[in-house]
């Protein structure tokens, strides 16, 4: 079995979906940050009203310095919101949050890693599978990987995770359950739980399924919940994939 | 000659582990096996009330655990098997109270003294007195409801046997699953109110090993203090009888899992 649940036995490590809104810093200008906020906050204050958010600084072209991302951190206070940490860490990210006391809120921390080396954060990951590039972090990784197979079934409260590579999956996932993927995944039993494909933001990464019942599927972030599966998807074989920003399922 | 550990468990209160317990102890010893049945719920102790020796514990499972009282003069000896005997949980601590190494030494000390199985009852949750109640088992008999929350909760069970037992840190293989389904009423079935065990058994996976029926002969038992499997003449009683012979590796069809047909005077007469 290589199941890998992220557990200890003083408590459960999980990973999960948390509603946090993300403030994605285009450019470097605290007031227009302050002022962008501001309006938001004013247009719908139950739902931004000191809420908490991560400020997420991947999408500028350099890191600023200690300074600026405090005069930022400033101005998303100022304009109402609560910042709690930040986004999406290379290794100099990381370093800034320790130095600013503030935790690093990605769902694969440490599978940011590789991406120090290729700042250009939007156009990153393209296949990570096949990636020959030099890779500063896991020692398994910098050469094409195979796919991870887990045989049998993915149990309520377990979770899979296939790093950098594709899982196949022979058995059902249940009902709270998730199995998580870099690449594509396949299963070939009923997914009732969660299936989250392309997990590094691989737009390419699909989902195969023989027996939908889905809980949610995702695909590079982007994520469908079913309180009701459709009934002409319901059971059937189907395949999940990105067009866009629109996450697409068709029967097989 | 070591003994089998079997616990019982199911994650979801209220589904019948304690009445399992009581009955697969106590079906077992009926085939002539020698058998201890341990209470794991440390602070809610129950099964000395099933068993009916609720006013004979002295010592109990805590005691031993801390040497405070020998596994001899704390084991309850059945008032109808001989070979069938009770450890009574601590009703005045908590779950905390228990130690793996405690449970390991009781349950080596069990296998020394020629017993052939152990029941360990485990309590509702998936916490310590849960997780320690399981961890030593070679089967495991995993109870489930015919409803929706009952088999969720059971279905982590399920992974947590595959990974939290010692077999399972060991790499000694899987420990046994048995499935048994309680509490079924065919009739609620048959309109759709109540899950059926072809429902129950694609969503978990694997196989039931018996079908109880909801009867009231369950509680008259359970109050009495009798195991209903002693009540030969009850349809739970016998389906718990079927249960202990499939678990001993006998193969049996499942009954009491259809609507019974009424007679031809009920059917005048009702009823």
């Amino acid at each position: 079995m290589n199941a890998k649940t992220e557990s200890t036995d003083a408590c459960d490590l999980r990973f999960g979906q948390v509603g946090i809104a993300c403030v994605r810093v285009r450019r470097v200008d605290a007031a227009a940050l302050c002022e962008e906020l501001e309006r938001r906050v004013r247009a719908a204050p139950q739902m931004f009203s000191r809420a908490a958010v991560v400020l997420d600084l991947s999408h500028l072209l350099h890191l600023p310095d200690d300074g600026t991302v405090d005069a930022l951190l400033e101005a998303v206070r100022s304009a109402g919101m609560l910042p709690v940490g930040l986004a999406y860490g290379t290794s100099e990210t990381e370093a800034l949050a320790s130095r600013m006391g503030l935790p690093l809120i990605a769902k694969f921390r440490a599978a940011y890693e590789p991406a120090a080396a290729t700042p250009a954060a939007e156009t990153r990951a393209p296949e990570p599978v096949a990636r020959p590039e030099p890779i500063l972090a896991p020692p398994e990784a910098g050469h094409p990987l195979g796919a991870q197979h887990h045989d049998g079934s993915v149990r309520s409260g377990q979770q899979i995770y296939a790093r950098d590579r594709d899982l196949i999956v022979t058995g059902a996932i249940a009902n709270g359950a998730e199995v998580i993927a870099d690449g594509n995944i396949h299963i070939y039993g009923g997914l009732r739980g969660r299936a989250m494909a392309g997990a590094q933001g691989d737009e390419k990464a699909r989902i195969y399924v023989s027996d939908f019942r889905a809980e949610l599927v995702a695909i590079a972030g982007q994520y469908r919940v079913f309180e009701q599966i459709p009934d002409d998807l319901e059971g059937r074989s189907v395949q999940c994939w990105l067009e866009g920003e629109k996450l697409l399922i068709a029967k097989l | 000659m070591t003994a089998e550990i079997i616990v019982v468990t199911s994650g979801k209160g209220g589904v019948g582990k304690t009445t399992t317990s009581a009955s697969l102890a106590t079906g077992l010893a009926m085939a002539g096996k020698k058998v201890a049945v341990i209470d794991f719920d440390v602070g809610l102790r129950n099964l000395d009330l099933i068993m009916g020796c609720e006013r004979r514990v002295v010592y109990d499972f805590v005691n031993v655990v801390h040497g405070e009282a020998t596994l001899k003069q704390s084991l309850i000896k059945d008032k109808r098997y001989e070979n069938l005997y009770v450890l009574a949980a601590s009703q005045t601590r908590d779950k905390d109270a228990l130690t793996q190494e405690g449970v390991e030494k009781v349950l080596d000390s069990l296998s020394e003294d020629g017993f052939d199985y152990v029941i360990c009852d485990s309590p509702a949750g998936i916490e310590k007195g849960a997780h320690l109640a399981m961890y030593f088992a070679d089967k495991a008999v995993v109870v489930v409801n015919p409803e929706v929350s009952s088999v969720r909760d059971s279905d982590r069970i399920l992974g947590l046997l595959a990974s939290k037992t010692r077999r399972a840190e060991r790499g000694e293989g899987q420990v046994t699953q048995h499935l048994l389904l309680t509490r079924y009423n065919p009739a609620r079935v048959a309109i759709g109110e109540m899950l059926s065990v072809t429902d129950v058994e694609d969503i978990l996976g694997i196989k039931v090993v018996g079908v109880i029926p909801e009867s009231e002969n369950v509680l008259t038992a359970s109050n009495n203090g009798i195991p209903v499997i002693v009540d030969t003449a009850s349809p739970a009683g016998q389906a718990y009888s079927d249960t202990v012979a499939r678990i001993l590796g006998e193969e049996r069809p499942l009954r009491f899992i259809d609507v019974p047909k009424k007679g031809f005077l009920q059917r005048v007469f009702g009823g």
